[in-house]
């Protein structure tokens, strides 16, 4: 029994991978499901899970943890994804720097004619709840400029959503609102815009070629922790995973294969 | 023999019925416990009073703030406004079921309120979040379909079948001779309702209100669904119109991701001690109304 817990962006991902390898092995059992990365790195060290998928790096405090159990977590790359910020449609703007989205997220601009779309009123920040990978990925990359202005953190006033479709719906039914998603997720009843890395530079649309290129600003690696090296069936579905026939899927579902 | 037999099975009952009672008290104090352990640390690393007067929820800042303010005045908002609702309307609702509906009426309309306790929280969420919330939200001009007074409008349906039913037992239970009395000296039929009938079932009327209390406050699907969960502090009326973070919210959406041990964790467990003795302190409450209010009668 192979039991893979996790990241709700991976999710998708986790179920198509499930799905088309029993294809192949039926007789391989696994059980897939999501909560967030939290609770997949959680279920590992419990012992609760063979696989935990994450969308954030394991952190310090998770790993002293494991090893007090344990656990010896092993990192494996599995997919990158790129994380989209949206708009309504009716709204004017079709590109933004990494900086007026900071800006907007960390409170400090709070009016949409502050960042170039005068007369749409008052910004409506949506971001995901801290209980996601995508909460902290995008936290790291965007709302403290990849670092470089650790003071800077998500507004109070910032509504908050438990998963991505949620986002996308809220932000497709309000005007006013700006919301970010998985690359994965992204449809036509939204606008996903493109963004300058810098001012002055060029913006780059949230497309798979953009992130395999690295042009695109925000996106960062989805990650399986297992126990150890993976040994029988979790290694070989971890393989199978990395190699072609996964990455195909990774590819299919929006989100970018590492061995491109 | 057979009466010895009689005898210690007899015995056995009664011991084992003491067991169960005692149990129910056994895990009271337990969870008791287990949540002042869990939720301690948290005291000690931000001051009890930055704790509760803190204004700010960051939990995942650097460094973290655990300001429950903004939490526990979410929670008030959402539940003041849930029972400003449903109280006049659910014991208006329960006067007119006992009092002034027809017989067949009465018949269809109780186990009608009753059926809406049946629905499960996340039906009313989504109902809220997607058909009650944008229509509101256009009606009085809001930028986002996400408010406190949404929550409290979706809590008050909630709360309305405990309300109602419990208010009308109480209604029915005053005895028909106040009742004739009352109209025997020329009262109208309203003045008799407002004037003797609810007075005097105003002990179940206020376990009824406390009830729909205890249920609103502890909802959590709902208000997670439709109130925002935006952590600021509500200020005035206008706070009614704008996005709240409660206290259930904040738990159910934090702790699956929270790492064990750590002072978040600790911190949602401070918030799961308050509501305990907030729900704890309204049930003391509600039961020394009621003695009271049984003695004056």
């Amino acid at each position: 029994m192979v039991r893979q817990v996790g990241s709700t962006t991976a999710l998708p991902l986790a179920e198509k991978w499930r799905a088309e390898f029993n294809k192949a092995r039926p007789e391989v059992e696994i059980a897939v499901s999501g909560g967030g990365s939290g609770t997949g790195i959680k279920a590992l060290i419990s012992g609760t899970a063979e696989i935990a998928n994450s969308s954030r790096e394991i952190k310090e405090k998770e790993i002293e943890q494991a090893r007090a159990a344990g656990v010896e977590p092993v990192e494996h790359v599995v997919a990158h994804d790129g994380i989209a910020v949206i708009v309504h449609p009716s709204n004017p703007l079709t590109e933004l720097t990494v900086e007026q989205v900071s800006s907007i997220y960390a409170g400090l601009s709070t009016d949409w004619g502050q960042v170039g779309a005068a007369g749409m009123g008052e910004i409506q920040v949506v971001s995901r709840d801290s209980a996601s990978g995508t909460y902290e990925a995008f936290k790291e990359l965007v709302v403290t400029l990849d670092g470089t202005d650790k003071g800077r953190e998500y507004a109070a006033a910032a509504l908050k959503q438990g998963s991505n479709q949620a986002i996308l719906a809220l932000v497709s039914r309000t005007r006013s609102a700006i919301g970010y998603v998985g690359l994965g997720y992204l449809d036509e009843s939204v606008r996903a815009l493109r963004l300058k890395p810098l001012a002055g530079e060029e913006a780059v649309a949230p497309t798979v070629e953009n992130v395999v290129s690295g042009e695109y600003p925000v996106s960062r690696p989805l990650y399986c922790y297992t126990n150890g090296e993976p040994m029988g069936a979790v290694g070989e579905y971890l393989d199978w995973i990395k190699g072609p026939e996964g990455q195909a899927i990774v590819e299919e579902l929006g989100f970018v294969p590492v061995t491109r | 023999m057979k009466a010895r037999a009689a005898r210690a099975w007899e015995w056995l009952i009664e011991r084992a019925i003491q067991a169960a009672g005692a149990a129910a008290i056994i895990f009271v104090v337990l969870i008791f416990v287990f949540l002042l352990r869990d939720a301690l640390p948290a005291v000690r690393d931000t001051a009890i009073g930055g704790l509760l007067a803190g204004k700010t929820w960051l939990p995942t800042a650097e460094p973290p703030k655990f300001g429950l303010l903004p939490l526990i005045l979410g929670s008030l908002y959402v539940t003041v406004g849930a029972l400003i609702i449903s109280v006049p309307l659910g014991v208006a609702c329960a006067a007119f079921i006992s009092e002034v509906a027809p017989a067949w009426l009465r018949e269809t309309l109780k186990p009608t309120v009753e059926m809406l306790a049946t629905i499960p929280s996340v039906v009313f969420g989504f109902l809220g979040l997607l058909l009650v919330g944008p229509w509101l939200a256009e009606r009085l001009g809001l930028p986002v379909g996400l408010f406190a007074a949404l929550g409290s409008v979706m809590l008050a349906l909630m709360a309305m079948p405990t309300i109602v039913s419990v208010s009308e037992d109480a209604i029915r239970s005053v005895p028909t001779a106040l009742r004739r009395n009352s109209l025997a000296l020329g009262a109208t039929q309203w003045q008799t309702i407002w004037r003797v009938v609810l007075p005097a079932a105003r002990t179940g009327i206020v376990a009824a209100v406390l009830l729909g209390l205890g249920r609103a406050i502890g909802e959590t699907m709902t208000v997670l669904m439709v109130t925002g969960n935006a952590a600021v502090i509500p200020h005035g009326v206008e706070g009614f119109l704008r996005p709240v973070r409660t206290m259930t919210a904040t738990i159910a959406a934090e702790m699956g991701e929270t790492a064990h041990g750590t002072s978040h964790y600790h911190a949602l467990f401070a918030i799961g001690l308050l509501l305990f003795v907030i729900t704890f302190l309204t049930n003391t409450v509600a039961h020394m109304a009621v003695r009271r209010s049984s003695r004056m009668r």
